[in-house]
């Protein structure tokens, strides 16, 4: 169990190496330099060359790309992903605190999606075929279906505008305590919760039809056991398993959702860094949200796998 | 054992069940079920897959799996009648009054609880009783199914145990309780033949300790044969016959009850006989082949045992050689090395003393012309987005260059060889009955016209009465065509009619070879002896009468 | 198939999906001649209200807003089915490569897979979108091989049972090559799952280049997208709600079309609707 354990710990830290490697050719080796990246064509004929030397100098781009790469990879480690091109502001000071803010956003919204979408994936599965289990179904097609944004704005108007109960954009600053941040953006957690708890709700209703249809529910059944042991005790289980492993795809779309509502709502997170970075050519700032994002999805990925292996003994053997 | 005549625990009359689908159809799957069963005594109801045993296993139970209906009979089990009670006199029924062994021992625990905790589980639920007594009471259930160390077999989870030792942890749970029927449906078929007859034989004593009667649910008339005093013969939802187990199967009134006598094997006449080895066709040595050792990047998978362990084998021109092995006994492996689908770990393999690769890819094209291969299922031997004739036709025209017209003509003509007229060619796969799927693979295998046809377990999935027509028509063929054929199979059957030699594989081992009449009249090893054992039984019943079966049919007479 | 069309017809949701996916590819094919006004072109003031010349006003620059929603689909469309075709192709033809060699192959290509998968897509996105600069091509190309990887999973899993069948094997004992055996005998088996693999990642490449066009990373002014339009709406959220409302509204019926078709149609076809589908 141990041995199993370490060795899925040992996976993750590989990925997250071939994460940052992936990271830094996407952006750095393909297309030119980082400086030709950020400074359009025109203003690099503006600038004299012996200036330009001096400025790739300075950023570290003229020593070879094998070089630039241990050189990231090392700061990756140690949190220092360089300086902005422009402003000079180490990145790890610019992505700090909204880097923070995303992950509370995103906690809130699976310590409230969790629970939910358990109760409601089973409830469709245990009444399969009846009008809970369509209303579910539906529901979840179309609350997958519609954009963030969309149902961010929806909200925006409904709460904000048309009844105004809640603030529309989020009035608490970058360095606020989180219970501050989350009582501030009720509707961004909403918007959130919406697409979660539809593909959650869905995966669990899969997992927990096929665990009913297994043959241990069905001796249990025979054998007389209550309804209630039988769902919860045998079922639940085995129905966790198999969504677990789809933890990957999930953990990836939370966070693109997490990065557009953000924008929807002045959430001062990682995705409003991000679109700044984007539009500024800002390369640093973009491989190090890149990689913190990658890191948390790694990092879910990784405790779903542990989950599992408590979960299914067959996993086990080392 | 035999309790003086009381109420039935069964009584079934006119019982219909069906199954109703999507769109509102529905398929009747047992069609007016008629019999009774005496507090006691024991039951055998046998048929085919399709036969809807299965489904009347569990309705004795008051149980219909998803869409099921009754449609009309009564079913009467200790005084309830399912049918139509509501379902909580019919849960009270489930566990305390009458209990199921389910088909899939591994399945059907729970792969996450260690299994003491699921037989205490019953008890507690069902019987009330507190932490410790369940514990006491499952540790004293495990040892009376022939478990070993009963406190540490409960503390494991299913997959730790052996196929046997679930097996008895599924019948305690069912006895748990102690009920008055047991059902056990289809309890042997995942089990090897020496574990199959331990377990038959721990039914045998419950019952006679308990006084529990028994409905036993098998595809496998030799199950019944020791085990049971009545047996139904099931077909098509109908039952075709019933009566004492020896007279059915002495004397069987229905055809079709005779086409499953036929089926199983009878030492009577005279299997193939065998020459001395003067023309070897293939011969091999110490084939061996070990599972996967896991990739780059996944967990090293360590095994224990190669799952085949050089083997010897040598096959004669125009001969069939049989090869006899449960599941897991390497007999597919074997079958796909010298297809040259799988690689051997060593050894070597010679066609008419010519050494030729291991792998298919890498043999000359007129070496992979002479060596081909008849799967298991049929359905999924043939392609199922390509018609039955592009499936005969490809070899035509790979190997012998044909152009469409001569292949057309060529694969028509191979196909009603097998009993298939033309207008098979334009089908798809899923428009064919099994049988006819497996002709239509025997067709393209012929096609290659090759002088080794390696058949593994082809007629398993088939039914007794298509399969028995389907190795008639492979002998013809290969007869005709002067073909040597590798036999696989863990039906001592089909090798009493077709082999001439034989070897039994166990555990990736040659335990024993020879002439299959030697063999088969004396086994040296005990468990080829255990496998002709438990394979004619029903046989047995028409040389001597057991004691059990004639005091049983006195008991029923009177 | 008539079998399957009589199906088809038993389940509204499947038919009103279908329906809706028609109507937005009519509108998006037809919406040149459709168009009352020019969608580029300044012609009046600034945020008008609704009147019979402009039927939803003007936008904030004062094009007609209701030529602009029909265009608004256009772009977005093609991108997302670009992006789906390469990625069920694509995707599908490694996937079962990968299945037929399996191997150091397999297990690099796995790995890859994994990795790619664990990059959220905005993300993935805007590291090209930083490196390669902001170009329709760039973003076909980005979200097709980001929706490939999903693909080569389930290809892949499907390529491995399909190996295990005795075509496959009669195949390989006849010594037909490796792109014989995955063209012609694995890929026709595979033919539905793609299908429907196609419309599934079609469906997620529309919210993502939506979303994209939101954040101002996808596509640039001035052509009209729905995206962009909600987003340049937000500024007049309180006086026309519409101009949000109506582009949301198009959007979300076409993804919502699109998922209930594939679902129903994966659903008779006997496919597991890819599995609680793919997240965006």
């Amino acid at each position: 169990m141990l041995i199993a354990a370490l060795r899925r710990v040992l996976l993750s830290v590989i990925t997250l190496v071939m994460l940052a490697v992936f990271i830094f050719i996407a952006t750095e080796i393909m297309p030119g330099d980082a400086l030709d990246v950020s400074l359009s064509a025109d203003e690099i004929a503006m600038i004299p060359p012996e200036r330009l030397a001096k400025m790739k100098q300075d950023l570290g781009l003229d020593r070879p790309a094998h070089e630039r790469l241990l050189a990231f990879l090392n700061g990756a480690i140690t949190l220092d992903f360089g300086k902005t091109l422009i402003s000079k502001t180490p990145v790890s000071a610019i992505i700090g605190y909204p880097l923070r803010n995303s992950l509370i956003l995103a906690g809130a919204v699976l310590l409230i999606a969790i629970p939910l979408a358990l109760a409601i994936g089973i409830a469709a599965a245990f009444w399969k075929g009846r009008a809970v289990d369509h209303l579910v179904s539906t529901g979840s097609i179309i609350g997958y279906s519609i954009p963030e944004f969309v149902i961010g704005t929806i909200l925006v108007m409904l709460f904000a505008v048309a009844w105004p109960i809640f603030p529309a954009t989020i009035t608490a600053s970058t360095r606020d305590p989180a219970l501050t941040l989350l009582a501030s953006s009720p509707l961004a957690v909403a918007t959130v919760l919406i697409g979660s708890i539809a593909y959650l709700a869905r995966l669990l209703r899969t997992g927990m039809v096929d665990a009913l249809a297994s043959d241990f529910v069905e001796r249990l059944r025979l054998t007389g056991i209550p309804e209630w042991r039988i769902v919860f005790l045998h079922a639940l289980p085995a129905a966790v398993v198999p969504s677990l492993t789809a933890l990957a795809l999930y953990a990836a779309s939370l966070v693109s959702g997490i990065v557009v509502v953000e924008l929807v709502f002045a959430y001062p997170g990682l995705g409003q860094e991000l679109v700044r970075g984007v539009t500024r050519r800002e390369v640093h700032v973009v491989q190090a949200i890149a990689l913190c994002s990658a890191a948390v999805v790694v990092a879910l990925n990784l405790l779903a796998d542990l989950a599992i292996l408590m979960l299914d003994p067959r996993t086990r053997r080392a | 054992m035999v309790q003086p005549a009381s109420e039935p625990i069964i009584r079934c009359s006119g019982l219909s069940i069906g199954y109703v689908d999507g769109i509102g159809a529905t398929t009747r799957v047992v069609d007016h079920v008629s019999f009774l069963l005496e507090p006691g005594h024991s039951i055998g109801i046998v048929g085919e897959s399709g036969s809807g045993k299965s489904t009347l296993a569990r309705a004795l139970l008051g149980y219909l799996r998803g869409g099921g209906r009754f449609l009309g009979g009564q079913l009467e089990i200790d005084g309830v009648e399912v049918t139509s009670a509501a379902t909580a006199s019919i849960r009270a029924l489930r566990g305390l009054r009458v209990a199921m062994v389910p088909q899939n021992p591994l399945a059907s625990l729970t792969y996450h609880i260690p299994v003491g905790r699921q037989v205490e589980e019953v008890l507690r639920a069902r019987r009330g009783l507190l932490r410790l007594e369940a514990e006491q009471r499952t540790v004293a259930l495990f040892s009376e199914m022939g478990l070993p160390d009963p406190e540490i077999i409960g503390r494991r989870f299913a997959h730790q145990l052996s196929g046997g030792q679930r097996q008895r942890v599924v019948i305690a749970a069912a006895l748990a309780c102690d009920p008055a029927l047991l059902v056990l449906d289809e309890p042997t078929t995942a089990l090897d033949k020496t574990t199959e007859a331990q377990v038959l034989e721990l039914v045998q004593r419950l019952r006679s300790q308990r006084g529990t009667a028994l409905v036993l649910v098998t595809h496998d008339l030799n199950v019944v044969a020791d085990t049971c005093e009545r047996v139904i013969v099931m077909k098509d939802g109908c039952i075709v016959e019933q009566g004492p187990v020896t007279t059915v199967f002495r004397r069987p009134s229905v055809d079709y009850t005779k086409t499953l006598l036929d089926a199983s094997l009878d030492l009577t006449g005279d299997a193939p006989s065998a020459n001395t080895l003067a023309d070897v066709l293939v011969n091999a040595e110490k084939l061996s082949f070990s599972y996967g050792t896991g990739g780059w990047f996944k967990r090293p998978q360590r095994q224990a045992r190669p799952t085949l362990d050089r083997v010897d084998l040598a096959l004669g021109r125009g001969e069939v050689l049989g090869v006899i092995g449960e599941s897991g006994s390497g007999k597919t492996t074997l079958g796909l090395i010298l297809a040259g689908l799988l690689a051997s770990d060593q050894g070597a393999l010679a066609l008419e003393g010519h050494s030729i690769a291991m792998v298919a890819g890498k043999r000359r094209p007129e070496m992979r012309r002479r060596i081909q291969m008849v799967f298991q299922d049929p359905l999924s031997s043939l392609n199922p987005r390509q018609t039955v004739l592009a499936a005969v036709m490809r070899p035509l025209r790979l190997f012998f260059g044909l152009n469409r017209n001569a292949a057309r003509e060529k694969a028509a003509s191979l196909l009603s060889d097998l009993g298939l007229g033309p207008e098979y060619l334009d089908r798809y796969p899923r428009q064919l009955s099994g049988g006819q799927q497996q002709r239509v693979a025997i067709a393209r295998a012929f096609a290659a016209e090759p002088d080794v046809l390696i058949c593994d377990e082809i007629t398993s999935a088939l039914d007794a009465s298509v399969a028995g027509q389907v190795l008639e028509e492979l002998n013809a063929m290969r007869r005709r065509h002067g073909t040597s054929v590798i036999l696989i199979t863990h039906d001592l059957a089909v090798i009493w009619r077709m082999a001439s030699r034989v070897m039994v594989l166990k555990d990736g081992i040659v335990i024993e070879a020879g002439s299959t009449g030697d063999v088969f009249a004396a086994p040296k090893d005990p468990y080829t002896a255990a496998l002709l054992s438990s394979a004619t039984r029903v046989k047995r019943l028409n040389e001597e009468p057991t004691p059990s079966s004639l005091i049983n049919e006195i008991a029923h007479v009177a | 198939m008539r079998l399957f069309i009589q199906r088809l017809f038993r389940r509204p949701l499947t038919m009103l999906g279908l329906l809706l996916v028609a109507i937005h590819f009519g509108i998006a094919l037809a919406a040149p001649w459709l168009t009352p006004h020019d969608p580029l072109k300044l012609l009046d003031a600034p945020l008008e209200q609704p009147t019979g010349v402009y039927w939803l006003g003007t936008d904030e620059l004062g094009r007609d807003f209701f030529s602009r929603l029909l265009l608004g689909g256009q772009i977005s469309i093609v991108a997302a089915a670009c992006a789906g075709l390469i990625a069920a192709f694509g995707g599908g033809i490694i996937g079962l490569a990968t299945a037929y060699h399996r191997g150091l192959f397999d297990d690099v290509v796995s790995r890859f897979v994994e990795m790619k998968l664990s990059i959220p897509s905005i993300l993935l996105v805007s590291l090209f979108v930083t490196g390669f600069g902001q170009s329709l091509a760039v973003l076909i190309g980005v979200m097709g091989l980001i929706y490939m990887m999903g693909v080569i999973r389930t290809a892949r899993a499907q390529g491995i049972l399909i190996m295990e069948q005795g075509y496959v094997k009669a195949a390989k004992l006849r010594g037909e090559s490796a792109s014989a055996i995955i063209l012609r005998e694995m890929l026709p088996n595979i033919a539905d799952l793609l299908t429907v693999e196609f419309a599934l990642r079609t469906s997620s490449a529309l919210l993502l280049v939506s979303a994209l066009s939101f954040l101002g990373l996808g596509v640039s002014p001035p052509t009209p997208d729905w995206g962009s339009m909600i987003q340049s709406g937000l500024q007049s959220i309180r006086s026309e709600p519409w101009l949000i409302l109506a582009p949301a509204l198009c959007i979300s019926t076409l993804v919502i079309g699109i998922n209930f078709a594939t679902e129903g149609v994966a659903d008779l076809l006997g496919l597991e609707a890819a599995r609680g589908a793919t997240g965006q």
